[in-house]
């Protein structure tokens, strides 16, 4: 370090004789808009390693998977040729079981971006990342709102282009037993959307667990109780009111928004809907609301 | 400038800052100096938004923190060297953070240039030691180029080298105008850097005044006296603001006359004295007078090497 003389011409403009060149209280540049915030934010967001690792493997699981169920389909479709049995088990699910290929990695997918979305917000104050992070955007909210974004649109976007990747992956697999895949087709639209949706959630609800518990571990052990535990402990809890409340876990609402027909006692579509958006929103907005409050 | 109110926080049952009134003018390095645990990064935290004070106010250029319109052009701070995701790059950090302002690229390169941080720049800030660290945050902090620059124990951790740089940027920045509020519990090096200096003890505002004064004992002279006859010495020298204590038999604190004044009463007054030591106070003195109620932590062993053997039973 032996470039550290310090430049008095550096001070541009009122270095020029006018130590009183800049007015108290008066800045002489543009603040912090939403915009340029989301612009911090992004940059913040590529330019952590660990993020576009998690970001590849989201991607490398998921199509990996589209990949396994397309071989794991066909066998079963083709036992069902010769086995009376899995004929029936194979009829049953309607006939049309290519359509779930390729969502079939979002339980990971879910995972690894709802970490990611903890992650990123804990990292903050344990790192100490957010003192600098709120001084430059003392309101906050804006900021929070920035990475709350981001963290959704990538983990909408890259859950879309991975289960998009996984049927094409899996179209030629499946063509070897036979079976056939239409990405285009109505279903297929409607499995990708709703599964990248969700995932987006998951991501949300992440980030809000990651502001309100502000440490890593504590985040993602809340989510995985949240979208892993709670499901089975629900089952197993005995009694009416368990089996009830299970249809309202944010994971259980993927499958009725996705149904080519209604389920007898599920939610609706627009139920499930209506109960995912509480389970963003409520989360959320407590974090917005606790990060304006509390100390940083 | 920085305006603080009957400023205070409390965390829980603890008062970390206790009401405290003080005005940190621009064109002047003012010092805050305090042991650890005093509040100093408490109310440094306040100033800037991050913590909320329990009651009271703090201003920057008449405005609390959080409602300036480009905060980070008006107020520069280094907080905490330790203020940066560690996986990050120093010039990914300073480049998201000048993003929120449009401060450009330019701008980033020569704060980098600045504080010497070229060749590890785009290292990871997790390898960095504490000296880069401060340098890092000292780059954050003036990033905007702000008016206002508040910095919290910037020579820590820093090389001789490194602490004679920031003594001069923070002189410099304080020449061209800006008001600079720099913080430390080491009292020599208040005593080369700062103009005037805040003094905090448990919250409280112990001293505020031109490093001068805090130096001279608040304006006091104290000379020791050693005489064969105090009690006539003292009848001599009584008088308005002066205060004389008689610490044993044969010796005089006089506190008030310089010892020339001491030296001639007593000649005319025809009493004998042996010994006249003024008793000039270095900074580190005064600062340990200052604080010696107000510190937290007293160490345990306090006396040197024999003191724990002789405090066993304590």
């Amino acid at each position: 370090m032996s470039s550290t003389t310090l430049d008095p011409s550096r001070h541009g403009a009122h270095a020029a004789g006018d130590p009183a060149g800049k007015l108290p209280g008066t800045s002489t540049g543009p603040g912090p808009s939403f915009l340029r915030v989301l612009n911090s934010e992004i940059i913040k967001f590529r330019t952590l390693l660990s993020t576009l690792i998690l970001l590849g493997c989201t991607v490398l699981v998921v199509v990996g998977f589209g990949a396994l169920s397309a071989w794991g389909t066909g066998q079963f479709s083709e036992a069902a040729a010769t086995d009376p049995q899995a004929a029936a088990a194979f009829a049953a699910q309607g006939g049309d079981l290519a359509v779930g290929v390729p969502t079939s990695g979002i339980a990971f997918a879910q995972l690894i971006l709802g970490s990611l979305g903890v992650l990123l917000m804990s990292s903050e104050f344990t790192t100490g990342m957010a003192r600098s992070t709120f001084a430059a955007v003392p309101k906050r909210i804006p900021a929070f709102a920035a990475k709350l974004l981001v963290v959704m649109l990538t983990a909408f976007v890259l859950t879309a282009a991975s289960v998009f990747l996984a049927g094409l992956v899996s179209l030629p697999i499946l063509d070897n037993y036979g079976l056939k895949l239409d990405l285009a087709s109505s279903q297929s639209v409607k499995m990708l959307l709703v599964n990248s949706v969700y995932v987006a959630a998951v991501a949300a609800i992440g980030m809000a667990l990651g502001s309100l518990i502000r440490n890593s571990a504590g985040g993602i052990m809340s989510l995985v109780g949240l979208f892993f535990v709670a499901p089975i402990a629900f089952q197993l809890i005995p009694g009416d009111f368990f089996v009830q409340a299970r249809k309202y876990l944010p994971g259980n609402t993927v499958d009725p928004m996705t149904a080519v027909q209604h389920v007898p006692d599920t939610l609706e579509a627009w139920q499930a809907a209506l109960v995912l958006g509480a389970w963003v929103v409520i989360p959320v907005v407590l974090a917005a609301v606790l990060l304006k409050k509390r100390d940083v | 400038m920085i305006e603080a109110r009957g400023l205070t926080k409390v965390y829980g049952d603890k008062t970390a800052v206790a009401g405290v009134n003080f005005t940190v003018e621009a064109g002047r390095v003012t010092g805050f100096l305090g042991p650890n645990g005093a509040g100093k990064s408490t109310t440094m935290r306040m100033i800037m938004g991050l913590d909320r004070p329990t009651s009271g106010t703090v201003t920057v250029n008449g405005t609390p923190f959080a409602q300036h319109a480009a905060p980070l052009r008006d107020v520069g701070a280094l907080l905490d060297a330790k203020a940066v995701h560690t996986s990050r790059s120093a010039y990914n950090h300073l480049l998201a953070m000048a993003a929120t302002h449009s401060i450009p690229k330019r701008r980033v390169h020569e704060v980098i240039e600045m504080t010497g941080l070229a060749d590890v720049a785009k290292k990871k800030v997790g390898g960095f030691s504490l000296g880069m660290g401060q340098r890092l945050g000292i780059a954050a902090a003036l990033l905007g180029d702000p008016q206002t620059v508040i910095l919290d124990e910037p020579v820590n951790g820093l090389d001789p080298e490194g602490v004679v740089w920031v003594r001069n940027l923070v002189r410099h920045l304080a020449s061209e105008g800006r008001t600079v509020f720099l913080s430390s519990h080491l009292m020599s090096e208040m005593a080369v850097t700062a103009d005037h200096l805040i003094v905090i003890g448990r919250g409280r505002i112990i001293a505020d005044a031109p490093i001068q004064d805090i130096i001279n004992g608040k304006g006091r002279i104290r000379t020791r006296v050693r005489t064969d006859q105090p009690d006539q010495l003292m009848h001599l020298l009584a008088g308005d603001g002066v205060s004389v204590e008689l610490q044993d038999n044969e010796l005089l604190e006089v506190t008030g006359l310089d010892p020339r004044r001491i030296a001639r009463t007593a000649l005319d007054g025809h009493v004998m004295i042996y010994e006249l030591t003024p008793l000039q106070a270095s900074l580190e003195e005064a600062y340990m007078e200052l604080t010696k109620d107000e510190v937290e932590y007293h160490s345990l062993i306090a006396t040197g090497a024999a003191a724990p053997v002789q405090s066993g039973g304590n």
